[in-house]
């Protein structure tokens, strides 16, 4: 619990060094998110020359704590006990604000994943500094130490740059899928230790009754994607993308209008509010291509736009265009998959 | 034993309606003098929730935010849909304030009326997004948190709920004091009714300044933020050669594409 208070300075911030990377899980590994988020840290440590310091929590930690010493982290606190093997938000929030306490890190990076943002937000009050959340660019400034957190706005075409100039640590939360992956090495040397933690009964009232894990494709591992907007024009239009999308192997996403409509599932949303992907290609088929939607697949290794106004705003972003109707297009590409198949099944 | 009625708090904020935000390029805060604004839309689900516990047990729901005067007649809406009381934290001291001062805020009005169970909060706005303020006043009034969560019910002095996470539903079970913060779209928020419309009116809205509720002036606003907007960047734009492909190059293009490695075609 945080003092009724307001959020103090340190009288003299150059006390606090290094980059302090949560490492969150899921049955004993360490999210994707994470990863991206030890690639962030790594490169921002190798900047100001001080350690990343990744934290992990669970009921198995070392062959994860091992898993981010290969990708990144110079020095990696794991802690144990059977009660935390699923994220619970207090006594996860004792641990890493305890860290805080211990190690002074000048920087606190997250993955913003949903139990990654609920420790973050509990974490900042404790601690008493700033979060930015849902950066799209994290850095730090070498001269000064201040870390540079960029997020997008909800107007158009803007990014706002955010900085915590006199409280530490300087946090930061972004969305999964942000970053790429750090490189992974098997020989890198790191500092490991490993703590049992004993917890007392009030830091355990929350009680986990069940978890089902969720059916229906993840959109954010897919390496094709084909997503469907406004012109549409109707939700039978989804069809269409679907067969596409299976086609090639891959699953389908929509734009956040499509998804308020109803016309297909939230989880498929692409963009600002929705997930961000990176898959090997991208076809937009309908899609005008607004910075919130941008924000969500503008990593895509190739984007093919389908659109019938030739000068649609996703023509930018993307590294093909066929003007057209996609009841028109979308069917060749079916048509000629189709032949290419039956070829393959030939041979 | 007699059991008291349960006190329901509704945190809500006043969002300009999306369409029409933007950020003012000189002070960078959000520019509403343009806008329309909206009750937050998990905000409206976070009441439903509430609501939805009070039309089985005993409670009392009172709706809450901080936000300047012209927040007023959403207030008056939610407890024109059923909410029982309506308070307004109105200070110009907390202009400009982020998620630290927010939170704390919010946190000493629940703490000044000493008896609230759960609190609900919108799992994150639709205007500056963070999620932050739910687990924040969890942390500053020490209560239990399940966020991101829908179908919450109530017995005995708990809270289940089903937090919805990226790879699964968590059922999670928490004792009162407990924060729940409401998914979008996890319920279907009731319609005001007249009756209640003119309830309301009768009763009219409690304000509370920073004194009210015990609270320095010099602990919110600007200069008591952590973060700082210093400064507004276009839109980082990846531009790319949008090269032209005619209907009848299609099969050329995928030809490349399969070539490339970009597309894999398995037999069937
Ligand atoms: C705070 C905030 C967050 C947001 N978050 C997201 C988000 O996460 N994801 C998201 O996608 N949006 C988001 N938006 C909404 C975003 O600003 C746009 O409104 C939205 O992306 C537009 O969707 P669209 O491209 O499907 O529709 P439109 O903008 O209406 O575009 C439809 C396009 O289809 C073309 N078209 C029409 N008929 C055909 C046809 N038969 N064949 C081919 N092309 C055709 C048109 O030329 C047009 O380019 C957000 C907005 C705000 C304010
Ligand atoms: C461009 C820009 C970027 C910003 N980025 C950040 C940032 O990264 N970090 C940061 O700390 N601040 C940031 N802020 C400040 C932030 O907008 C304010 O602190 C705001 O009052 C609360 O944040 P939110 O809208 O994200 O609320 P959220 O935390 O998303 O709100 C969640 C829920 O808390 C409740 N709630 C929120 N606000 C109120 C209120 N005023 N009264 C009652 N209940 C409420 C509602 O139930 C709401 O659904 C930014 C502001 C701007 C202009």
């Amino acid at each position: 619990m945080a003092e009724m208070k307001k959020a103090e300075p340190p009288k003299d911030v150059s006390q606090y060094k290094g980059i302090m990377v949560y490492l969150d899980s899921f049955e004993g590994k360490l999210t994707r998110a994470a990863h991206e988020m030890i690639g962030v840290g790594r490169k921002m440590a190798d900047k100001v020359k001080e350690p990343c310091i990744g934290v992990v929590i669970g009921d198995k930690v070392d062959s994860m704590a091992d898993d981010a010493g290969k990708y990144g982290c110079d020095e990696v606190y794991g802690f144990e006990s059977h009660d935390l093997s699923m994220y619970r938000s207090r006594p996860f929030t004792d641990i890493l604000s305890s860290m805080v306490f211990e190690k002074k890190p000048n920087i606190l990076i997250v993955p913003g994943t949903k139990n990654g943002r609920d420790l973050a937000a509990r974490t900042a009050v404790r601690v008493q500094s700033g979060l930015t959340a849902d950066c799209m660019e994290i850095d730090v400034e070498p001269e000064t130490d201040i870390l540079i957190a960029r997020r997008p706005d909800y107007g158009d075409s803007t990014m706002s740059e955010i900085r915590c100039e006199k409280h530490r640590p300087q946090m930061a939360t972004s969305r999964p899928g942000t970053f790429d992956l750090p490189p992974y090495d098997e020989k890198r040397s790191f500092k490991k230790e490993i703590r049992k933690v004993e917890l007392k009964k009030d830091q355990l009232r929350e009680e986990i009754l069940s978890f089902k894990p969720k059916g229906g494709e993840d959109i954010t591992v897919s390496k094709v994607l084909v997503s469907g907007g406004l012109g549409m024009g109707n939700a039978d239009g989804l069809k269409l993308i679907e067969q596409l999308a299976s086609i090639m192997g891959g699953s389908y996403g929509v734009t956040r209008p499509v998804a308020d409509l109803g016309w297909a599932p939230r989880d498929h949303q692409v963009g600002q509010t929705g997930k961000i992907v990176r898959p090997d290609l991208y076809i937009a088929a309908g899609i005008s291509g607004k910075p919130q939607h941008i924000v969500g697949m503008m990593d895509s290794k190739t984007v093919i736009a389908v659109n019938k106004d030739p000068d649609a705003e996703i023509t930018r972003y993307s590294d093909y265009v066929i003007n057209g109707d996609l009841y028109e297009i979308l069917p060749v590409f079916i048509e000629e998959l189709k032949k290419r198949k039956k070829m393959k099944d030939k041979n | 034993m007699i059991e008291l009625a349960l006190h329901l708090v509704v945190l809500i904020k006043v969002v300009p309606d999306g369409k029409e935000v933007f950020v003012d390029p000189v002070t960078f805060t959000l520019n509403r003098s343009m806008a329309t604004n909206i009750i937050n839309p998990a905000d409206e689900n976070a009441l439903e929730a509430a609501l939805q516990i009070k039309d089985q047990t005993d409670a009392k729901v009172t709706v809450m935010t901080m936000a300047p005067p012209f927040a007023e007649p959403f207030l008056m809406e939610c407890m024109s849909r059923g909410a029982d009381e309506a308070v307004l934290i109105s200070d110009r001291a907390v202009a400009g304030s982020d998620t630290y001062p927010t939170s704390l805020t919010v946190a000493a009005a629940i703490k000044k009326m000493g008896d609230v169970d759960i609190v609900f909060a919108g799992e994150k706005t639709s205007d500056s997004s963070t999620g932050h303020v739910g687990p924040g006043v969890a942390e500053f009034i020490g209560a239990e948190l399940a966020s991101y969560s829908r179908k919450v019910t109530y017995e005995n002095g708990y809270v289940t709920a089903e937090r919805e996470l990226e790879n699964g539903i968590e059922e999670v079970r928490i004792p009162t004091p407990a924060v729940v913060t409401i998914l979008t779209d996890s319920n279907d928020p009731r319609r005001a009714t007249l009756r209640k419309k003119i309830d309301a009116m009768k009763r009219g809205i409690i304000t509370w300044s920073l004194a009210d509720i015990n609270i320095p002036a010099d602990w919110v606003g600007l200069r008591s933020s952590p973060t700082v907007v210093k400064k507004m960047l276009p839109f980082p734009r990846k531009d790319r050669k949008g090269e032209k492909i005619e209907k009848e190059k299609i099969p050329e293009l995928i030809d490349n594409l399969v070539k490339s490695g970009v597309i894999r075609v398995e037999a069937e």
